[in-house]
């Protein structure tokens, strides 16, 4: 089994539903303490998996003072990029080429490992010290992607191109097994030319000889709009009779070109005086987008006796494939692994994190591609203090005889059922003020085994994360002034810092609202808990996963005196000026979730 | 086992020396680990790096020409169904084969086949005969006694494909390309082991 280490999660308040989209008003304090009191938070409820977060996932709102977890943050798109060459794509070529890279950036259709662009030829063998004139040309065409993880060649699906570069445009004229076709623009230009046209007609009159076209789904689709923009456009479209249906008919031109405008964009609505009532013929030809079934699948079962299930290709390797309006029509399609194609490479994003609320930006990473650094990340981290846990040992100090032996010891060591645990606690403050913490936890942890839970301490002050250098400094002040009033205080907070060397002797006793440890911006407090048995009785349902992990809720309530409405330095400055007068109580509350260690079953 | 990690000075001699039969063209370094009772034999130009291990106590191991066996690499060691050679050969490497990095090849009629690679820290079970020019990827465990085609690719936790790119020329003059290198920058003393 896993060894587990003590862990931390926060639940980001946006799961509330109570506090969602509201933004703390430091003046209405009383919030939702009321409910919240009545209302103990399950680490194990089914909702609980989507509320969760290490410290690290947190962002902050400055200017709402609240926590915001990546459910509770509007993202916007920075730049689009793709992963393999980095290249930034702007987004006005995103609507026109699509989100995937159109480079030569390929991943194999097999395994998708990264596909390499490589000449197929055979080099001459360099031991021949002949062919000199080779030597001016290492490389040259014919070219194949190929896996060099899996092996793959595009040669496998008779593909390969006759320069390095620009694979992906190439590949668009390729079908699978090297034949060519035609791209849109290409095809709109044939059609202008006079010896396709005459070619066209003549063909026509023998009609079968074009209905073994296989159109791809682009040229069918682009064929069935010519001949529908056509017949349109014709005033002299064939009447059969289906006219008495009039405007409601379905071959009726008004409802054809109704629908054709909601898929065209209203480009045939110019039309709509033009064309009269009456139906409409259908597409008789190959050239007007008339495409036959596949109904014989004869070849396709041929394959798949020859190459067996090998040759197909998985679902996986299916979905991954990037749609391809080359393709054939869905009737000549089959599943093999001949039909792959290699996959380009999906655009990914870079984005920067509005808060919901205010909309000011917590989180904006650098434009360029290439930087990994943020110009703007407020993460909570640096807002609301830390929570570490380590298993206590009492067994050293523990010869008093009051206080009871802790089991775990270890970190990640079982927990002992029905033997009481003790764990420390440190809160650690990253803010320039002291900070008091509230904990409440409930007597007994939610769920089936119900371990007990006791906070020895549950209110107590962090001192603010003051410069090193500045606190040394200080620290002298104090104990030089001990005998007024806030120098006192100061002197008698800092003192377990001293004590500590001493500790080994006296004996850090458990007592009940007392700090265990205090340091510049940290504080040490003892948890105690009583973890459950995990007996089953007869007819339980089994144990879960995970449900041997003590998980304690902890309701965290932080409380400081903060500059008013600002952030910046300036607004700091300010604050200075007024000689405090623009400080104002702060607070923040959420539950978090110590997962404390197993117990032994 | 694949994992297992020798220390990084120079092993003692640990064991029985194994009578070698060894090609004037190989490299092989001073580091290198031989040890057995059965005979092992390296054939022409073939490369043993530093610390790559031959086992020859469960039976005779034969390299074959131009072939690399890699730092770590082991060839020959009793796998976990502890089966011997019956024919008396433990291990037989074909030509141009590739003992990549941390790979194992168990003892007891295991083959490989000619220009196959057994990538980075796989396995390959004892007595199991791996075709001519299979790619193991790295990781790739093959089980006792298993038998590949000829142009077997394993990769991703054991799928299977044929290669057909028809590179095994290619590769096979890659190969000879880098001996030719590694033959310059390991120092060999096939004399030690004599
Ligand atoms: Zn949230
Ligand atoms: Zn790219
Ligand atoms: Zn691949
Ligand atoms: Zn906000």
């Amino acid at each position: 089994m896993a060894v587990l280490t003590p862990y931390t999660f926060i639940q980001c308040p946006c799961s509330d539903s109570s506090t969602l989209g509201r933004p703390s008003d430091p003046n209405s304090s009383t919030i939702t303490e009321a409910d919240e009191d009545e209302r103990t938070f399950d680490p194990r409820a089914p909702r609980s998996n989507f509320s969760l977060y290490p410290l690290e996932y947190l962002l902050y709102c400055e200017d709402c003072h609240q926590i915001r977890c990546p459910r509770c943050v509007s993202e916007e798109i920075v730049t689009y990029y793709c992963p393999n060459c980095l290249f930034e794509v702007p987004s006005s070529n995103l609507k026109s080429e699509g989100n995937r890279c159109t480079r030569s950036c390929f991943q194999c259709p097999i395994c998708i490992g990264p596909l390499a662009v490589t000449s197929i030829e055979t080099r001459p063998d360099p031991s021949l010290l002949a062919a000199p004139d080779n030597t001016a040309a290492p490389h040259s065409g014919p070219y194949a992607l190929t896996c060099s993880y899996c092996n793959w060649s595009s040669t496998e699906i008779g593909i390969q191109f006759e320069k390095p570069n620009s694979i992906h445009a190439q590949l668009a004229k390729l079908r699978n097994g090297g034949s060519t076709r035609l791209t849109a623009k290409e095809r709109k230009e044939r059609r202008k030319d006079p010896a396709y046209r005459r070619y066209q007609a003549t063909s026509s009159g023998e009609g079968e000889s074009d209905q073994t076209e296989n159109l791809d789904l682009e040229t069918q689709f682009a064929n069935l709009k010519a001949f529908y923009q056509n017949q349109l456009a014709d005033p002299n479209s064939a009447d059969t009779g289906l006219a008495a249906l009039g405007d409601l008919g379905f071959s009726s031109p008004t409802s054809l070109s109704r629908i054709m405008s909601i898929y065209t964009g209203g480009s045939l609505q110019d039309r709509k005086a033009k064309s009269r009532l009456g139906a409409m013929r259908e597409a008789l030809k190959p050239d007007e987008g008339l495409q036959f079934a596949h109904l014989d699948e004869s070849a396709a079962i041929e394959t798949l006796r020859g190459e067996g299930h090998d040759g197909t290709a998985s679902i996986t390797q299916l979905v991954d494939q990037p749609p391809n309006l080359g393709e054939e029509h869905l009737h000549g399609r089959s599943r093999f692994i001949s039909e792959l194609r290699p996959i380009p490479y999906l655009l990914r994003t870079k984005r920067s994190k509005r808060c919901p609320v205010c909309r000011h930006i917590i989180s904006k990473p650098e434009a360029k591609v290439q930087t990994t650094r943020f110009r703007i990340r407020l993460v909570a981290g640096s807002y609301i203090p830390s929570i570490a846990i380590r298993p206590l040992s009492l067994s050293a100090t523990a010869g008093g005889g009051g206080s009871s032996a802790s089991g775990a010891t270890l970190p990640g060591a079982l927990l002992e059922p029905l033997k009481p645990a003790h764990f420390l606690l440190t809160f650690k403050n990253p803010i320039f003020e002291t900070i008091k913490v509230t904990l409440g936890a409930p007597a007994e942890t939610p769920g089936r085994f119900a371990s007990k839970v006791t906070v020895l301490c549950p209110v107590f002050e962090v001192d603010a994360n003051t410069d090193v250098w500045d606190e040394a400094l200080r620290e002298g002040g104090a104990t030089g002034g001990a005998g007024s009033g806030g120098g006192g205080e100061k002197g008698e907070r800092r003192r377990g810092r001293y004590d500590e060397g001493s500790q080994a002797n006296n004996g850090n006793q458990l007592e009940v609202g007392k700090i265990w440890e205090r340091g510049r911006n940290w504080v040490s407090i003892v948890v105690e808990v009583v973890p459950a048995s995990l007996r089953l009785d007869q007819g339980d349902a089994p144990l879960r996963e995970d449900e041997d992990v003590l998980e304690i809720p902890l309701f965290v309530h932080v409380e400081w005196e903060g500059e008013a409405g600002g952030d910046d330095v300036l607004e700091s400055v300010a604050a200075k000026d007024k000689g405090g007068e623009a400080r104002e109580k702060r607070e923040l509350a959420y539950w978090c979730v110590l997962g404390l260690g197993r117990i032994r079953k | 086992m694949s994992s297992k990690r020798h220390s990084i000075l120079p092993p003692a001699p640990s064991g029985p020396k194994p009578p070698v039969h060894f090609s004037s063209s190989i490299t092989i370094a001073d580091s290198a680990v031989l040890t057995g009772t059965h005979s092992i034999a390296i054939h022409g130009e073939s490369v043993v790096h530093p610390r790559a291990r031959l086992d020859s106590l469960a039976g005779r191991i034969t390299v074959g020409r131009r072939c690399v066996v890699h730092e770590r690499a082991t060839l020959g060691a009793v796998g976990v169904s502890g089966r011997v050679a019956e024919s008396g050969a433990a291990v037989t490497l074909a030509d141009y084969v590739t003992v990549e990095v941390g790979a194992a090849v168990e003892a007891g009629d295991t083959v490989i086949g000619e220009g196959t690679v057994v990538g980075v820290g796989a396995k390959v079970g004892a007595g199991a005969v791996i075709g001519k020019h299979c790619t193991l990827t790295p990781h790739t465990e093959i089980a006792a006694g298993e038998v590949l085609p000829d142009y077997t690719v394993v990769y991703s936790n054991g799928m299977r494909r044929t290669d057909k790119r028809g590179m095994a020329e290619l590769k096979n003059k890659g190969l000879a390309r880098q001996i030719d290198v590694l033959r310059r920058i390991i120092p060999s003393n096939p004399g030690k082991f004599a």
